[in-house]
């Protein structure tokens, strides 16, 4: 029986995002940045509910949104692992969300006083490291 | 038996000249945690009061696992537990002693399912009820109530003058100890961030009436927050479609809708709006305290 691969993501009430968005969202990035490599095991439902103390109904939600974004796969009496990444977003979508997150980011950054190139670079060298991790995770 | 429940058609109860239920149609389904909020007042409490069958309604109907609450047999009223705030019980007997009476009045008592919630607080059985926590009394009569093996539970704010430890556990045994998930929990609470833990469906209830039932989160889906800037013009909510409330911020008016659509700028002749996020502790805000101008913050 594989290992179950913690997971260290917190939820806060109180905000606009619900809770299972919340968790969504955490293991998204907890995968993203190889915090989770392809292949671990998530928590059970009630494992991660009784963690974070809420409904395992909320957790199920969000396990199966990561399922059906092709993030995590289900096997047969082992659990939920965390899956080969593979694209099932269609180019319309996937731009969205890019355009999304370059809003939230140029939003958060606007103030500094960076110039445009060390932003540039520093981004770049984010996502060398998250490709690396990958690659070495999978 | 249909696949609800509980099933209440135009129910009401009038005490003298004040509705306190008025025309109150929902349907439950089984299983689940069902979260009713409102202020106080609402009806929550004369609706449960029917459900157990303690009052009969001036008009309307409802059906609880098939049966009427006011003819219901004895063995189907069994199966309906209900859990206060006021968590009464014997101040003289021991907690232990409390367990052995209430034993004998349920055929299907499960001691396994007692001692697993029991076990999620500190409760002596040697103690007198008396000598007993808010937390441990309230955690020895879910215990109770679960352990009569429930098919619906009914808690009237049980969580009400917690500490935080006693609430957490009151909050984990209700999640954790029925593993089956089989029972139906209807859950009056008055704080949110309970209800963003516990709850499955939400139910929303003013002056008597069923006014919202949904999930939590279609439910913050159909309100939204705008800041507005009106130039010093006098807002006037009449021309927003949905308008809930208002609250004017520095020289800026914070308005929230409900199920919003449109050119909101265009509807109030505003320069500038942006959309602010909204939680469920103020979509239930908004929605509850509806046409109120809230004055402005002193500053």
């Amino acid at each position: 029986m594989p290992k179950t691969h913690p997971i260290s993501i917190q939820i806060v009430t109180g905000d606009a995002r619900p809770i299972f968005r919340q968790i969504v969202d955490g293991i998204r990035m907890d995968i993203a940045c190889g915090n989770l490599p392809v292949g671990s095991k998530l928590p059970s439902v009630r494992g991660l509910a009784l963690q974070l103390v809420i409904n395992p109904n909320t957790v199920a939600k969000a396990y199966s949104e990561l399922t059906s974004q092709g993030l995590v796969e289900s096997r047969q009496g082992l659990g939920l692992f965390v899956a080969q990444p593979r694209q099932l977003l269609n180019q319309t979508e996937q731009d969205k969300q890019l355009n999304d997150a370059i809003e939230t980011f140029i939003n958060d950054i606007a103030y500094l006083d960076f110039e445009q190139d060390q932003v540039l670079h520093k981004v770049s060298q984010a996502i060398n490291r998250i490709t690396k991790k990958q690659a070495d995770g999978g | 038996m249909s696949q609800f429940c509980i099933q209440t058609s135009a129910l009401t109860k009038q005490f003298g000249n004040k509705l306190a239920l008025n025309n109150f149609s929902i349907n439950l389904s089984q299983g689940g945690i069902h979260a009713i909020v409102g202020s106080n007042g609402a009806g929550k409490s004369t609706l449960f009061r029917l459900l157990l069958g303690m009052e009969t309604p001036t008009s309307g109907s409802s059906v609880i696992l098939g049966e009427d609450p006011q003819k219901m047999s004895p063995q189907t009223r069994g199966l309906v537990g209900y859990v206060n705030e006021e968590h009464t019980l014997p101040p003289w007997m021991k907690a232990g002693q409390v367990v052995q009476m209430q034993k004998h009045f349920y055929p299907d008592w499960q001691q396994h399912r007692y001692e697993e919630v029991v076990g999620y607080f500190d409760v002596d059985p040697q103690q007198k009820v008396s000598g007993l926590s808010r937390g441990e009394r309230a955690g020895l009569n879910l215990a109770i109530a679960m352990a009569q093996n429930p098919k619906i539970l009914i808690l009237d704010e049980p969580t009400l003058g917690l500490d935080v430890v006693s609430k957490q556990s009151f909050l984990e045994a209700l999640m954790f100890a029925d593993e089956s998930q089989q029972v139906t929990v209807i859950y009056c609470s008055h704080q949110m961030e309970e209800i963003e833990r516990v709850a499955d469906e939400l139910i929303v209830m003013e002056q008597g009436k069923l006014t919202h039932h949904s999930t939590p989160e279609a439910f913050v889906d159909r309100i939204s927050s705008w800041l507005v800037d009106i130039n010093g013009h006098k807002l006037d909510a009449d021309l927003i479609p949905g308008f809930l409330v208002s609250k004017k911020i520095d020289d800026q008016h914070q308005i929230t809708v409900i199920d919003h659509q449109g050119d909101l700028a265009a509807m109030i002749g505003a320069h500038e709006v942006q959309q602010v996020p909204v939680n469920l502790e103020q979509a239930i805000n908004s929605f509850l305290s509806k046409n109120h101008r809230r004055p402005a913050a002193r500053s």
